[in-house]
């Protein structure tokens, strides 16, 4: 593969700061509650998170209907298309948490329930907060569509594959795909971010 | 021509370098896979190998990397056109060799990923035969970043071909390979399934693999491989830092040779002048196989555990013997029981597990295997594969994540052949005890005898020294008073034969009162004649007194820093429980949460409290009130969850006061996430509460079929079935389920639950309850329990 063209983002568990209202949400509490258990999960997870990202920008052919062309990929999705509207470019992303969370998770399965759904819910929103963080290095100051990710809408989980592929998401991040197309780890996002044309905007 | 391994043992070999990167350069298209060229433009194909042998390297790497029966139909022939490639370009040169490469499946082992162990190895295995017959010089396993796939593709070689074998894996800037391995622990495992070559490949630029060559200087005794990327473009703090150029990556290269690699060659972003300049920067560099390390040392998916003067602790509580829970925990299936013993012992300070479920009444190779492939989710502790059957000892070798310890074989001639094949062909270190046909010597200089005659029976099976650790046998001392002093004296003699020792501590005090008096201080004495490993109880606290204190005293402890952890830590788990004895009840401990202090009020509650009443007079009551006011909001679920875990450790304080047969099994329930649904953590919320009502949860877990809940159902004679979904599109499938559980037995009740549904939803489908959520759900059961009178 082609490797030249794949950025890297690295952070640690310092680096990012979990937004408040996604954890709340995730955690099922009212945002800014806390307490002994959720600290000790937090603090814990935090010491064993390793986040990455690699990303590409590539251009995407929009001229036919519902159909948005990577070159390493075509996807036949009205959302998609519809998210990307105005856009000649895109940030094609894969982001990952470790699989060291997922060793925990395991854990924490067989000793205790609440810190297993504690530590799950805030290990989605570290790597939620951590996208927010790799998508404003790679925007830097351009104008962004949403982020867009396999599984919204009608954009079908199978284009994690080419995906992961075009990223050398396995040997860089570790990244890997069952045949139902399940990332492990577990806490791992793929998107794909439209860069709007300055002559729409 | 010289085969490979000749080759290496007079000069440094060169690997060629990237393929993609210089097939893009001739034109090939951003995510289309370069195999492809093998069947439609072959002449590119033998240029790029031709122009590395230019370059200087010896070997080349077939263009077969990401091929596998599970991503190409045709990859046979795929893989023939790449062979038939590269020899060509190498035909009629000097020196030149061909490496049938393999890289990963793409798909992750369990037990973290899905696939199976077994799935992996006959993957591999189907690449190897073609290879195999269209014949290469080697093979080449590369850019694996778990080491339970690298496991699986190196049996898949042994298996299928007689080929040299080389290894590569990918580490990160943490020195460790994605799953966790780091060298120290894939040393070990690979040469204990003896390939020939093994190294590092791609990562993120030879810089990082500078800073870890160091540890493959130190632990291999085979000849250590380098192959690098030419480095990738990151992003940190706004910066971006970029590729390494050939003259950079020429001189880490040289560093790299310097530091003990003998063979280098490059891997992603690297081209031909990449091997140039580095060929022409370490040629000279004198020239040195590796030295035979005599170290022992077992390992798990992410270390490797040395034994050597440092005590070796070996946790003995996975084992049958004498434990009617564990007992009726293998009879039931009840994994999570023995998980918790495992994680447990890795708390208390183990360093290695042993791992014995024989029963008479169950097959003891799938329970092997099954405790062995999920220990190794929850612990990264190497494990002692223990049994008497040599067939369950095989297979739990074969599909263990690392270098096992094996318990054990002994002197006996069918022992040692059954026994000593299999170390050979999967690596491990092995327990050997000094028995043979005619018993256990009295005397030391017998048991040393037998050390002796396996120590050389094991090198004929190419089994070194340093594999084998003897276990003199401590005998009880009610019944063999010499027994403790034999055993010592056996230890000394055996120590002198150059081999470490084991024991098996706690024999020494069966029979006795207030065994720990009598087994530590024997643990004491053993440590002073040379024992290295103790399997034992690490949550003796008598035992591990010994093992810090040993520790101390002998120069093991700088600064005597982990005794004074230890000794502080247990001074501070007294002082808690008197604070806690002093303001929380049973009652305000599990309404908070506090599963500790659970524990604690529910033993002192028991000394003058039925078991039966704690229960219903204290544990329901709290699990109510803090259900309550999750129900009013005044509470949320992540504190409902925290009372249940209390109360459930609470509940299980109680239900060791309570014999088996008295145990509440008439309120159950059987629980699954229905089939096509993978979303199990609403089901998981509602089986935690159920369980610390008391209620029996048959939890079958996701993705299951409508047969498999009713024949659980008939099965248990339950009456009750709670089905989850999270997808619209999987209400069908319950909706099948209930329709099944009807047709079966009108009397079986089934409550659904999961975001999608609603009353509505529920009725439609015919279920007989729909809960709204956790609490919702226990309510009904236990109404449902109440009405049917029990």
């Amino acid at each position: 593969m082609k490797s030249s063209d794949i950025f890297m983002i690295t952070a640690t568990a310092e680096d990012i700061e979990i937004n408040k209202n996604e954890l709340a949400q995730r955690l099922n509490v009212k945002r800014g509650y806390t307490n002994e258990v959720i600290e000790s999960c937090k603090s814990s997870l935090m010491k064993i998170i390793s986040y990455k990202c690699v990303y590409i920008r590539t251009s995407v052919d929009m001229s036919r209907e519902n159909i948005c062309d990577f070159g390493f990929m075509r996807i036949d999705s009205r959302n998609l298309y519809k998210n990307l509207s105005g856009c000649d470019d895109a940030f094609v992303m894969a982001l990952t948490a470790g699989i060291a969370v997922d060793r925990e998770l395991a854990r924490l399965k067989i000793t205790s329930q609440a810190e297993h759904f504690i530590t799950d819910a805030i290990a989605s929103a570290a790597i939620d907060s951590f996208c927010d963080y790799a998508s404003g290095i790679m925007k830097n100051g351009l104008d962004c569509a949403v982020r867009f990710s396999p599984g919204y809408g009608d954009l079908s989980l199978t284009f994690q594959k080419p995906l992961l592929e075009r990223l050398n998401a396995q040997s860089l991040l570790g990244i890997s795909l069952s045949p139902s197309y399940l990332m492990t780890p577990m806490k791992s996002i793929t998107a794909i971010m439209g860069i709007k044309n300055e002559k729409y905007t | 021509m010289k085969s490979i391994l000749e080759l290496m043992k007079e000069k440094r070999i060169y690997f060629d370098g990237g393929t993609g990167t210089v097939l893009q350069e001739m034109g090939l298209p951003a995510g289309q896979p370069p195999e492809l060229w093998n069947i439609t433009d072959p002449e590119k194909i033998i240029s790029l190998h031709n122009r590395y042998f230019d370059a200087g390297a010896n070997i080349v790497k077939t263009n077969t990397f990401g091929l596998n029966r599970d991503k190409f139909e045709n990859y046979a022939e795929l893989i023939r056109a790449g062979i038939k490639c590269a020899k060509t370009a190498a035909e009629g040169r000097e020196e030149a060799y061909v490496a049938f490469d393999m890289g990963p499946t793409g798909q992750l082992l369990e037990p973290l990923g899905q696939m199976k162990f077994e799935e992996a190895v006959s993957v591999f295995a189907d690449n190897i035969k073609v290879a195999a017959e269209c014949g290469v010089d080697l093979i080449l396993i590369e850019t694996m970043n778990d080491s339970y796939e690298t496991k699986a593709a190196v049996i898949a070689a042994k298996e299928n071909c007689d080929l040299p074998i080389f290894v590569t894996n990918v580490y990160d800037e943490s020195g460790k390979l994605m799953t966790g391995a780091n060298p120290a622990a894939m040393i070990a495992m690979l040469e204990g399934l003896r390939v020939d070559a093994l190294g590092m490949n791609c990562s993120l630029g030879p810089d990082i693999m500078l800073k870890i060559i160091g540890e493959f200087e130190k632990y291999s005794s085979l000849p250590v491989i380098v192959n690098p990327n030419a480095g990738l473009p990151e992003v940190r703090d706004g910066e971006t830092v970029y590729n390494i150029g050939a003259d950079e990556f020429s001189d880490y290269m040289m560093k790299i040779a310097q530091g003990g690699a003998i063979i280098l060659g490059g891997c992603c972003g690297t081209t031909p002048d990449f091997i140039k300049k580095t060929i022409e920067k370490t040629e000279s560099i004198p020239y040195k196989l590796p030295d035979k390390k005599d170290y022992t040392c077992v390992s798990s998916y992410t270390h490797a555990v040395f034994v050597d003067k440092d005590p070796i602790l070996i946790g003995e509580r996975i084992n049958p013997t004498g434990k009617p829970k564990l007992k009726e925990a293998l009879r039931s299936g009840n994994l999570n029981y023995i998980l918790n013993e495992g994680i447990q012992q890795t708390d208390a300070g183990a360093h290695i597990l042993d791992v014995n479920v024989g029963l008479p009444e169950i097959d003891e190779t799938e329970m092997m295997l099954k405790c062995v492939a999920s220990l190794q989710a929850v612990t990264d502790l190497p494990l002692q594969i223990d049994s008497t059957n040599f067939d369950t000892l095989e297979e739990a070798m074969r599909i263990y994540n690392g270098k096992p310890l094996v318990n054990s074989v002994n002197g006996t001639e069918e022992s040692m052949s059954r026994v000593f094949p299999s170390v050979q062909k999967y690596g491990g270190a092995v327990i050997a005890l000094t028995i043979d046909g005619k018993g256990i010597p009295d005397t030391a200089q017998g048991r040393t005898d037998i050390a002796e005659k396996i120590i050389e029976r094991a090198g004929e099976y190419g089994i070194d020294k340093k594999d084998i650790i003897v276990d003199p046998l401590a005998l009880t001392i009610s019944s063999n008073p010499e027994s403790a002093v034999v055993t010592l004296e056996s230890i000394k003699l055996i120590r002198a034969l150059g081999v470490k020792t084991s024991l098996g501590i706690s024999n020494i005090s069966f029979g006795l009162p207030q065994r720990d008096i009598i087994t530590s201080t024997f643990y004491s004495n053993a440590l002073q004649c040379g024992l290295n490993c103790a399997i034992m109880n690490p949550f003796s606290s008598a035992m591990m007194n010994v093992y810090y204190a040993y520790r101390a005293l002998n120069i093991l402890d700088s600064g005597c820093i982990d005794y004074i952890q230890y000794a502080s830590s247990d001074n501070g788990k007294d002082a808690k429980q008197t604070e806690t004895k002093s303001e929380e009840t049973l009652h305000s401990s599990i309404v908070r949460g506090l599963k500790d202090s659970a524990v604690i009020q529910t033993e002192k509650l028991l000394k003058d409290t039925e078991p039966l009443d704690i229960i219903n007079n204290h544990i329901i009551p709290a699990l109510n009130e803090i259900g309550t006011a999750f129900e009013q909001k005044k509470a949320y679920l992540p504190q409902l969850l925290m009372s249940a875990d209390a109360a459930t450790a609470a509940f299980d304080s109680v239900k060791k006061k309570i014999p088996f047969e008295q145990s509440d099994k008439s309120k159950a329930i059987v629980l699954a996430t229905v089939k096509g649904d993978i979303h199990d953590i609403g089901k998981n919320i509602v089986r935690v509460l159920m369980e610390s009502y008391g209620f029996t949860v048959y939890d079958l877990g996701r993705d299951v079929p409508p047969e498999v809940i009713r024949d659980c159902a008939l099965e248990h004679e339950c009456k009750l079935v709670g089905l989850s979904a999270l997808m619209t599109t999987t209400v069908p499938s319950m909706a099948e389920t209930i329709k099944l559980l009807n047709e079966t037995d009108k009397s079986i009740k089934v409550m659904v639950g999961g975001a999608v549904l609603n009353q509505e939803y529920a009725d439609m489908i015919g279920a007989d309850f729909y809960g709204a959520d956790a609490m919702d759900s226990v309510r009904y059961a236990e109404s449902f329990y109440d009405r049917i009178g029990r």
